[in-house]
């Protein structure tokens, strides 16, 4: 890469990379994975072809939404020492290009969902994009602290559509995966903003610890984890899912409440001391992995 | 200055122009085969 201080940057045409990053690719490796688990236990198996388009579908679908996301945030971003080096405020892209990749990346996804699998699952793509690009970045979140709690629904998502795609209709498992990553979703950015807290403040979005403070988050980041563990053990208590899923979720949410419990307890509010935030952080994202990994395994493994 | 600008403009469309046309190969390859699994052809 030619390392040349150019007159104008915003000039030049976009880098690939920087088309590539405006997706977030690290979102969307979980939303992609929570996705694949949808559709690899539902009773209906699709031709791997089929399968590996709906995927497809989703990650692209995410991409639109990461896209968008940029494309609207672009002056908050540039307040955030996590976002600013983003391609948009950092100059390397110009805001009319976001627009057109992100809106063409979202629909190309659902036309061709729509084609390769089913138009239940089309529509429950368009959604996804359509809420978290809407009701979650334009509407609630510079809005509300509720913004995690409402927008969580657009990544609860990906499983849901993944069971469509295969079976081509609603049942109470992928539902009942959707309320996992929804009741998921506070403790799991509430613990991220409690760290950088004074990014979201810097940058004026209402976050619940710049908004409800320290003590008041931490409260609330644990009493979202007992209907997360609930909804976690609940396809096995329903019958749904076999005894390893039942166990491991049982066990994977006690470890996941005991860290919530730990953050609950915490007084800390200077980052350096947020252990426990950090722990949970980090252990919420293995908690989700896992969840869905023994998913899949309880529907494949004979015993 | 000029010409080096001018060289790095050129390097980023050939760069995009590559990967678009390795996306659209993927694609076309992608419906030839969506094609297949939903006309149900086995071989």
């Amino acid at each position: 890469m030619p390392t040349l201080e150019l007159s104008n940057p915003a000039a030049l045409p976009a880098d690939w990379r920087d088309f590539l990053a405006l997706t977030k690719p690290r979102v969307m490796s979980l939303v992609v994975f929570s996705g694949l688990c949808g559709l690899l236990v539902a009773p209906v198996q699709l031709p791997i072809v089929l399968s590996f388009t709906a995927i497809l579908c989703i990650a692209l679908g995410a991409g639109a939404c990461g896209a968008l996301n940029q494309w609207y945030e672009i002056d908050v971003d540039a307040k955030m020492r996590r976002t600013a080096k983003r391609p948009l405020p950092a100059g390397r892209m110009d805001r009319q290009s976001a627009l057109h990749f992100g809106v063409g990346l979202g629909a190309f996804s659902v036309l061709l969902m729509g084609l390769a699998t089913n138009w239940l699952a089309a529509l429950f793509l368009a959604v996804s994009i359509l809420f978290y690009v809407l009701v979650y970045t334009v509407w609630l979140k510079p809005r509300t602290a509720q913004n995690i709690v409402i927008g969580g629904a657009a990544g609860a998502f990906p499983p849901l559509i993944g069971w469509v795609a295969a079976t081509g209709q609603i049942a109470t498992l992928p539902l009942l995966l959707f309320a996992i990553i929804f009741l998921w979703t506070p403790p799991h950015f509430w613990a991220l903003s409690l760290f950088v807290r004074s990014d979201y403040a810097a940058a004026g979005i209402p976050m619940m610890p710049v908004v409800a403070g320290f003590e008041s988050t931490r409260r609330q980041i644990f009493l979202y984890s007992l209907p997360m563990a609930a909804a976690a053990v609940a396809p096995w208590l329903l019958g749904l899912t076999g005894a390893i899923y039942g166990i491991s979720a049982a066990i994977l949410s006690f470890v996941f409440l005991v860290l919530a419990g730990r953050v609950a307890t915490n007084r800390a509010t200077e980052p350096s001391e947020m252990d426990a935030e950090k722990h949970l952080f980090a252990y919420s994202v293995f908690y989700l992995f896992a969840l869905f990994a023994v998913l899949v395994a309880d529907r494949f493994l004979p015993w | 200055m000029v010409k080096a600008e001018d060289e790095i403009i050129r390097k980023r469309q050939r760069d995009r122009a590559r990967i678009m046309a390795l996306l659209l190969g993927g694609f076309v390859i992608l419906l030839f085969f969506i094609t297949i699994a939903k006309t149900g052809m086995n071989w």
